[in-house]
């Protein structure tokens, strides 16, 4: 069995590069579809509810947990394979140097709006995912949105996940091959909305902060960490 | 050479060092009478025939046309990779650019797959190795073919000649934050993909030219596309797109494997 192509995938810089454009497209779209999930919290407790009893309904879901883990850590993996390399590769030693206009902000902070973004993750597993949710997960989603630490975390996940998007996804089709004049302006058009669409999680995080839902005081849950 | 009327002076410091592995240092040196219609380069000979007239070593630096064309010279002036003018060889930086009393900055491209050789000039055999893998085509012997035997798309011709447009000079690399050589093997491979007369070794040719490049020691592309910036030859990231799609089909949908440096079949 011939396992050179396989090998290819995973030793060589374009192969590794490929692994990250393609979990980082599914990551993407994961990403789509996680905040269209969220806006049901402006549609009210019993369609939240509602679509989260549907999820959870599903058997097959502890596997596609798992399948979303994997994607998550075949990128990381990559990306820190990738970055230890060109970091070993990078040229150093000028007394002057500077950019020539490539760059922008967004792709020259993606390490660190990567590493923002796995703090967020790891906060938000555990304040929603492993904690007890016998109180209904609308209330504890927007219970959690009146603490403003909290919000204050969300938004600054929110804005690190519109850099890393602003230039990885444009980044991720021109790493598969999908660059031409024609199209790419679209491309790029494109990964810009996606990457601006995740100002979507901040807002719904200030919607409750602010308590634009008019929830009684009294009907307010503390989320705790376990 | 000087017009010593409209003459005026800069301080150069520039990187001295005598040998691979040797340390190196910054050292300033005054130039005087420096004409606004001299190249950059000219300006370097002024400083060494000075250098050799006080008896010290002259500064060592590569080039040979002296029009933009070869991709001998290269450095770094002010931080700037071949100077401040976009797509710009450093030998077409022209003092008129500069004022009396600047200081101007002189480094060697740093990158690890480049190794300084002395002073100013460094080895990019490691370019010439990623061509030597892969970036040839097989012809007949013989009486010379035909000019036109093979037709060719006129709109693909110029995609290639494009491409074929890398003077090989290693601006990409030492712009990319990385030290990557993308730009430099997708515009090699690109301008084999393009025409038919690449088409026979065309798998072979990404993964063998691809090989090199990694055992050569050079980064990932992270797309910021600094490498396009300031290429003299404006050669496009397109054919770096073009590079990664040649491997993918290469890799996933081709037979062939890559052939290691050195050997022929």
């Amino acid at each position: 069995m011939n396992i050179a192509f396989i090998k290819r995938i995973i030793f060589t810089s374009i192969g590794r590069k490929t692994v990250m454009a393609l979990t980082g497209l599914m990551l993407g779209a994961f990403m789509l579809f996680h905040l269209a999930e969220n806006l049901l919290l402006f549609k009210g407790e019993v369609a939240y509810n509602n679509w989260v009893d549907l999820l959870l309904s599903n058997p097959a879901l502890p596997l596609i947990e798992l399948g979303l883990l994997a994607v998550f850590l075949a990128h990381i993996a990559a990306g820190v394979w990738v970055r230890i390399e060109d970091w070993l590769n990078a040229p150093r030693g000028y007394e002057s140097r500077k950019w020539q206009g490539g760059r922008t902000i967004g792709s020259a902070t993606m390490l660190y709006t990567a590493v923002l973004i796995l703090a967020y993750l790891i906060y938000h597993m555990l304040t929603f995912r492993f904690v007890d949710h016998s109180i209904g997960f609308y209330q504890m989603v927007t219970s959690a949105f009146r603490d403003r630490t909290f919000v204050a975390i969300y938004v600054g996940g929110a804005a690190a996940l519109v850099l890393h998007l602003s230039h990885g996804m444009q980044s991720a089709f021109q790493t598969l091959g999908v660059n031409d004049p024609k199209y790419t302006p679209f491309i790029k058009l494109g990964s810009w909305l996606v990457a601006l669409a995740m100002i979507g999680f901040a807002l719904i995080s200030v919607y409750f902060l602010l308590n634009m839902d008019a929830c009684p005081a009294d009907a307010i849950y503390q989320v705790t960490i376990q | 050479m000087s017009d010593k009327k409209n003459g005026f002076s800069v301080t150069v410091r520039v990187w001295r060092q005598d040998g691979t592995g040797e340390p190196g240092r910054m050292k300033a040196y005054k130039v005087s009478d420096v004409s606004p219609d001299m190249s950059f380069l000219e300006m370097l000979d002024l400083l060494n025939e000075d250098l050799i007239k006080k008896g010290e070593k002259p500064v060592t630096v590569e080039s040979d046309c002296r029009e933009g064309i070869c991709g001998c010279c290269g450095l770094v002036v002010n931080g700037d990779v071949h100077g401040p003018d976009e797509h710009s060889t450093v030998c077409q930086l022209h003092m008129r650019r500069f004022r009396d009393g600047d200081v101007i900055t002189v480094e060697p491209w740093r990158v690890k797959s480049f190794p300084v050789l002395k002073d100013l000039v460094v080895d990019r055999s490691a370019l010439e190795r990623i061509m030597a893998a892969g970036g040839y085509i097989s012809v007949n012997t013989g009486a010379a073919p035909d000019a036109n035997a093979a037709p060719v798309n006129k709109d693909d011709a110029e995609e290639a000649m494009d491409a074929a447009a890398c003077i090989g000079c290693g601006a990409c690399v030492t712009a990319c934050p990385n030290g990557a050589a993308m730009l430099f093997t997708g515009a090699k491979i690109s301008q084999f993909a393009l025409l038919p007369q690449g088409s026979p070794e065309r798998q072979r040719r990404v993964l063998s030219m691809l090989e090199a490049m990694d055992r050569e020691g050079f980064g990932n592309c992270s797309n910021e596309y600094e490498c396009e910036a300031v290429c003299p030859k404006d050669v496009k990231v397109a054919n770096i797109a073009r590079m990664n799609r040649e491997f993918l089909l290469a890799n996933f949908f081709g037979k062939a494997e890559p052939q290691s440096a050195g050997s022929r079949d």
